[in-house]
C-alpha cells in the first residue's frame, strides 16, 4: 500500500530556493518539487510505503522549514502495468502526461486506430494493460514523430509505442486487426539469420505468410474480405516485377562475415533478459 | 579531402541501389571520401525496435562500436538508420541499466563502444560541411525552369535532432535553388509516407502517399526528390497503385537529392542510376539530361 500527498511548505527565507530543493529531491520519498507562489514557497508530492506523516516529520524539522501543510492525502493503488511500462526505455514518459490531446491531434494514421495516443497513455495510467497491449494502436504508428516534437510536456509517445510493442510481444499479445507484428517478426528473423536484409526475401516470406494465415482459399466462400485481400496481393505482382526488372530486388540474400560475433551478442543479450 | 566513415543500410543494396550508385560520383565532385564501414550489419531498423529495445540497441551498437575505432563521424544516407543509430547512441547515454547490459552483450562478440561516433545524416553533411556555396560551384547544367518539390518525410528532420527545423525545413528547399532549379511549395513536406507500414498495412500508406503525391503535383512540381531509400520507394514504387486505387494519373518521377545534384554537375544519367526509378524520369528532365 503508498499513500501519496502534496506538501505546501513555506521556507524561513525565501532566497534558499536552490539548497532547500536540492534537500528535498535526495529524499526518495519525493516524487517532485514545483516552486509555487502565495502562502507557501514549494510543493512537494510525497508517495510514502507507509505513512505520509513520517516524512512530513522529517521536512519539519529542516532547519530552512518555517511551517508545514500536508494536503489531500489518498492511497494509490497498485498499477503493476504502469510500472511495467516505466521500466521501458521510452516508456516513463507516461508519468509527465497532462492529457491535451496533441499527440491525437498530430496523429496521420490516428482513423485507423482503435484508442489514440492520448487514450492509450490513460488506459496505461488506469492499469487496462490487456486493452493497451491487445490493440491496434502502436501498430499502426509510422513513427513519423510529429507527436514527439510537438508534445509540451515531453513524453515522447512514439517511444512509448515502440515500448508498447516489445512489452505485447513480449506477453504473446496479438491483434488481430493488423499484420504489422507479423511483418516485424519476419524482418528481425531475416536480420539475426543474414545480418543484414534482404528485401525480396523479406516480402516473399511475408507475403507468404499472410497468404497461408489469413488467406486460404477455402476462406473464400465464408469471410467476405478475403477475396478483396487476395486481390490487393495480387496488385502487388506488377510493382515487384518493375523493381526486379530494373534490379532493385536482388535475388541473392548478403550474409555479413561477422555473422556468428552478431549471433554471440545477440545471444548474450537474450539471455540478458529483457532491459529492466 | 573529407573522410567519413559510411553506413549505406541494407537498402542501398536492393529498392534504393540508384541512391548508392548516385552517391559514388556526386561525393567525388565534393571531395568527400565516404569509407564504408568494414562488415556493417542492419541498423536494426523500427521492426527491431518493436520487438526486443535490448537487442535493437545491440544490433546498432555492434556498428557504432565498429564504426568507432575509424574515429570518423558516421555517415548514412538513409534516414531511419540515421534514427536508429541515433536513438541507441542517446538511449545508452540516458539508460545505464541498458548501457550496463549493451557492453556485456557487446563483448560477447568482443567488442567495446564507448560512447564517442557521432551519427550524421548524409544530407546534414553536405549541407553543413560542404556547404551551398560550394555545391554552387560545381554546377555544370544548371536546373533553370525545373519545378521541384523537395520532400524531407519524417526522420531526416524528426525526431528534432537540431540540423533543420522538424515540421517546416527549408534545407531541401534552398538545394534545389543552389542547383539553378525552382523548389515548390509542398505544405506535406514533411509529413509521413508511412514508412515500412505499405508492406504490412498497405491501404493506410496508400492513403498517406496520394496526399504526399497531391500535395506536390498540385503545387506545379514536375518532380519530388527524396533523402531517404523508404520515402523514395513508397512514392515511386507505389504510385501506379495509388493511381489504381483513386483513380488518379499521377506520373512524378521521385529522385534521390543526389541524382538531382549529379545531373546539375553534368554527370551522365546512367552513372546516377536514373533508369531504376519505376516512374521514368527521362521525360520530365530530358532538356537536362
Amino acid at each position: 500500500m503508498i499513500t501519496k500527498a502534496y506538501l505546501m511548505i513555506k521556507m524561513v527565507k525565501r532566497d534558499g530556493y536552490r539548497d532547500a530543493l536540492r534537500d528535498l529531491q535526495a529524499m526518495p520519498e519525493i516524487k517532485s518539487v514545483e516552486l509555487v507562489s502565495g502562502e507557501y514557497d514549494l510543493m512537494a508530492m510525497v508517495e510514502a510505503p507507509v505513512t505520509v506523516a513520517v516524512v512530513a516529520k522529517k521536512i519539519r524539522e529542516r532547519g530552512w522549514v518555517e511551517r508545514l501543510y500536508t494536503l489531500g492525502v489518498e492511497t494509490v493503488e497498485p498499477n503493476p502495468f504502469l510500472d511495467e511500462v516505466c521500466s521501458i526505455p521510452g516508456g516513463e514518459g507516461v508519468l509527465k502526461c497532462v492529457q491535451c490531446g496533441m499527440c491525437t491531434a498530430s496523429c496521420p494514421n490516428i482513423n485507423r486506430m482503435v484508442y489514440s495516443p492520448r487514450k492509450i497513455i490513460a488506459l496505461i495510467r488506469a492499469g487496462r494493460r490487456d486493452e493497451v497491449l491487445a490493440s491496434n494502436s502502436m501498430w499502426v504508428c509510422a513513427s513519423c514523430y510529429l507527436c514527439t516534437v510537438r508534445c509540451p510536456r515531453g513524453v515522447k509517445p512514439t517511444e512509448l509505442m515502440h515500448a508498447l510493442e516489445c512489452l505485447a510481444v513480449q506477453h504473446r499479445l496479438s491483434n488481430v486487426r493488423t499484420s504489422t507484428p507479423a511483418m516485424y517478426q519476419t524482418f528481425v528473423g531475416i536480420i539475426r539469420r543474414n545480418g543484414r536484409i534482404h528485401e525480396l526475401g523479406f516480402m516473399g516470406r511475408f507475403y507468404l505468410r499472410t497468404f497461408f494465415s489469413k488467406l486460404r482459399f477455402s476462406a473464400l466462400r465464408t469471410d467476405p474480405l478475403a477475396a478483396v485481400r487476395m486481390a490487393s496481393l495480387v496488385k502487388m505482382v506488377p510493382m515487384g516485377l518493375a523493381l526486379l526488372q530494373r534490379g532493385r530486388l536482388p535475388l541473392r540474400p548478403k550474409k555479413i562475415k561477422g555473422i556468428e560475433q552478431l549471433r554471440d551478442i545477440l545471444n548474450k543479450a537474450q539471455s540478458l533478459g529483457e532491459v529492466r | 579531402m573529407r573522410y567519413y566513415s559510411y553506413f549505406p543500410g541494407c537498402s542501398l543494396e536492393a529498392t534504393a541501389v540508384a541512391y548508392g550508385i548516385s552517391i559514388d560520383p556526386v561525393s567525388a565532385v565534393l571531395q568527400m571520401e565516404l569509407i564504408e564501414l568494414e562488415d556493417w550489419n542492419c541498423c536494426g531498423s523500427t521492426p527491431y525496435g518493436s520487438t526486443n529495445e535490448l537487442e535493437a540497441a545491440c544490433m546498432a551498437a555492434r556498428n557504432l562500436a565498429l564504426a568507432e575505432k575509424t574515429g570518423l563521424d558516421l555517415v548514412t544516407p538513409c534516414s531511419s538508420c540515421y534514427v536508429t543509430l541515433n536513438k541507441t547512441n542517446s538511449s545508452l547515454r540516458s539508460y545505464p541499466e541498458l548501457k550496463s547490459r549493451v557492453d556485456e552483450a557487446l563483448a560477447a562478440g568482443g567488442l567495446k563502444y564507448g560512447g564517442t561516433v557521432r551519427v550524421r545524416h548524409l544530407w546534414e553533411v553536405i549541407f553543413n560541411d560542404i556547404g551551398l556555396d560550394a555545391i554552387k560551384s560545381k554546377v555544370r547544367n544548371s536546373l533553370g525552369g525545373l519545378k521541384v518539390a523537395p520532400y524531407y518525410g519524417c526522420q531526416l528532420v524528426r525526431p528534432d535532432l537540431g540540423f533543420d527545423k522538424p515540421e517546416d525545413p527549408q534545407s531541401l528547399d534552398r538545394l534545389i535553388a543552389s542547383l539553378g532549379a525552382e523548389p515548390t511549395a509542398f505544405p506535406l513536406k514533411s509529413h509521413c509516407c508511412g514508412g515500412s507500414l505499405v508492406i504490412s498495412e498497405t491501404d493506410l500508406a496508400l492513403d498517406l502517399i496520394h496526399q504526399l503525391l497531391e500535395s506536390a503535383a498540385s503545387n506545379g512540381a514536375e518532380c519530388i526528390i527524396a533523402a531517404c531509400p523508404l520515402c523514395h520507394t513508397n512514392l515511386d514504387a507505389y504510385q501506379g497503385l495509388v493511381n489504381m486505387k483513386f483513380k488518379t494519373r499521377y506520373n512524378l518521377p521521385v529522385l534521390f537529392f543526389t541524382q538531382l545534384m549529379g545531373i546539375a554537375f553534368g554527370i551522365e544519367p546512367r552513372a546516377l542510376g536514373l533508369d531504376r526509378g519505376v516512374v521514368p524520369a527521362k521525360k520530365a528532365l530530358a532538356q537536362w539530361l
